[in-house]
């Protein structure tokens, strides 16, 4: 029970391995768009499920490392240009950090949220004054190759935040979201230790960001920085519930499946139900999914 | 050279004066009493020696190490820690969990995981707190969080522990088996305390040598016979 978040992982690969053997283009694009989810929700959570500091715009690394790599995609091979995506969040991450960090609580949500789309109209005002209205990339890889890394990714996400949750790093964290200023008096360097955190949550998106975007073969910055984004990662991570790492894995399959249903039939009805989902599960099943099964476990 | 050496120290708070050039040394092995009504300075000046605030004028040095200007966290690894007058467990984490926390950043240097178990035991044991140490922090009853607010400081390893009034708000009972545990500390590790406390009775019978403030001012210093007939603090304290 208590490795079910690496099990998860695992079984995610392999059935993410057998898709090519009878997959569809249709069903590899599942696959990807649900790995996509676990991998921006795991990273996430690497911040905001051990601190507390509940970051609203996660979208701006995605964005920065989707810029990145459109901007490198055609002069290096595609895999130098998605590693150069999260290095770039996670410099852009190690230099807004420390003042955004400064505040916590409601004002913290704001903040990241307000940063995110900042950055999304300065792109969008460059990319205007260079004359480009969104930007094609040709000889992008096949779908399949893709599907595998973001498969990595999202495997990759799970064990770092897995990691962190059990190291001494993820004790002084906790020790953070519980009492910022008892954590310091008892030797957790917590400037640090929330920079590091913040850091480390950036760096997958920004490859997550890349993909996507060779995915879609297609930039623009309104898409790449789109809130919708940050807004989805929030609402999984706390629907799958931010105890576990199990969690987000629970909360990105629940809506990535809900999703494909809703878009085929009712699309209209996506937002909907995913701020609905948000509230039922905030009043009445704070711990989420993971929260649930757990105690289902338990009884059962 | 003092074990703790508290030279000059003042510190302004907007127009009002929260410590006016308090001096104050604390000899290593010794149990300091500081003393002082409501609004003495007590707590400021505990806050300027973990670092949590800084001071107007003056310097702290402990050790032979300058406390000045470093943050609370380093404050701890080099040895000092305080305890919190209004407690401040992590409520949300374990009692073991809260000391473990402690032990793994508290020294400034890398533990084994059997080694912090120990520690963590051993902190527990300390404050009698062993039958409790699955429950939350902020399941304790007031009593209990005044006690792991003691474990906590124990768990960094420190050499110096300051206790902010860790028996207000305890009835007797619980103020007499803190008592207790206090003078088993004493008596069983080489530790040095500070310690602020109301309980006047306490004080008088753990405490080596006190210091007396009055609105940030130091009034009288002596040992504890010496400060029951002082003059000024009969006057000052007892109204
Ligand atoms: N952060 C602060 N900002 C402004 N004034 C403060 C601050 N902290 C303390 N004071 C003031 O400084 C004075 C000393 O406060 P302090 O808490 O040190 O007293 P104390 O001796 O600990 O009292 P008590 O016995 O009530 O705990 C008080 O007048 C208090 O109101
Ligand atoms: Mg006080």
């Amino acid at each position: 029970m208590k490795n079910i978040g690496l099990i998860l992982g695992v079984a995610l690969a392999v059935v993410a391995a057998a898709v090519p053997a009878f997959g569809t283009p249709y069903m590899m694009g599942v696959v990807f768009q649900v790995a996509m989810w676990i991998a921006l929700a795991q990273s996430w959570s690497m911040l905001s499920a051990t601190t507390g500091y509940l970051s609203l715009g996660h979208a701006v690394f995605y964005g920065v490392g989707a810029y990145v790599c459109v901007l490198l995609t055609g002069t290096i091979p595609f895999e130098w240009a998605l590693l150069a995506g999260a290095v770039a969040a996670a410099v852009f991450a190690a230099i807004v950090g420390l003042p955004v960090l400064r505040v916590r609580g409601p004002y913290f949500v704001i903040l990241t949220y307000g940063l995110s789309e900042l950055v999304r109209h300065v792109v969008m005002r460059i990319e205007s004054a260079l004359g480009s209205f969104g930007r094609m990339i040709f000889d992008v890889p096949r779908t399949e190759v893709l599907m595998w890394w973001m498969v990595g990714l999202a495997v990759l996400a799970t064990l770092g935040a897995y990691a962190i949750r059990h190291s001494r790093f993820g004790a002084g964290l906790a020790a953070i979201r519980e009492d910022e200023v008892a954590a310091e008096t008892v030797g957790v360097p917590v400037t640090r230790l929330k920079l590091f955190a913040f850091i480390a949550s950036a760096i997958i998106p920004g490859a997550v960001g890349g993909l996507a975007l060779l995915r879609t073969s297609y930039f623009e910055p309104a898409q790449a920085f789109d809130p919708v984004i940050s807004f989805t990662i929030v609402t999984m991570a706390l629907v799958g519930g931010t105890e576990t790492v199990r969690g987000p894995i629970l909360g990105a399959l629940g809506f990535a499946l809900l999703s494909e249903l809703l878009w085929s039939s009712l699309p209209q009805l996506y937002m909907i139900v995913l701020g609905l989902t948000l509230i039922i599960f905030i009043l009445f099943v704070p711990r989420g999914l993971s929260g649930l099964f757990g105690r289902l476990g338990r009884a059962g | 050279m003092a074990f703790l050496d508290i030279k000059g120290v003042s510190k302004r708070f907007g127009g009002l004066m929260a410590l006016s050039d308090v001096d104050m040394q604390v000899e290593k092995g010794e149990i300091f009493g500081l003393m002082g009504a409501n609004g003495a300075g007590k707590t400021t000046l505990f806050s300027v020696i973990a670092g949590h605030v800084a001071p107007t004028t003056g310097e702290v040095v402990f050790d032979g190490q300058r406390l000045t200007g470093l943050s609370p966290s380093r404050v701890c690894r080099l040895g000092l820690c305080r305890t919190f007058q209004i407690v401040r467990p992590f409520a949300g984490l374990s009692v073991a969990e809260n000391l473990r926390v402690a032990a793994l950043y508290g020294s400034g240097r890398k533990l084994t995981s059997t080694e912090v178990a120990a520690v963590v035991d051993d902190a527990l044991e300390a404050v009698d707190l062993t039958d409790r140490r699955d429950l939350d922090g902020g399941q304790l009853t007031l009593s209990g969080q005044k006690r792991l607010e003691i474990a906590r400081a124990l768990a960094t390893g420190a050499r110096l522990v300051m206790l902010d009034e860790v028996m207000a708000g305890l009835n007797p009972t619980e103020i007499s088996a803190m008592l207790t545990t206090l003078e088993r500390l004493r008596t069983e590790r080489g530790l040095t305390f500070v310690i602020v406390e109301h309980v006047i009775g306490a004080l008088m019978t753990l405490s080596d040598r006190i210091l007396v403030l009055d609105h940030g001012e130091r009034i009288a210093f002596g040992t504890p016979e010496e400060i029951g007939n002082h003059d000024r603090v009969a006057e000052v304290y007892f109204g």
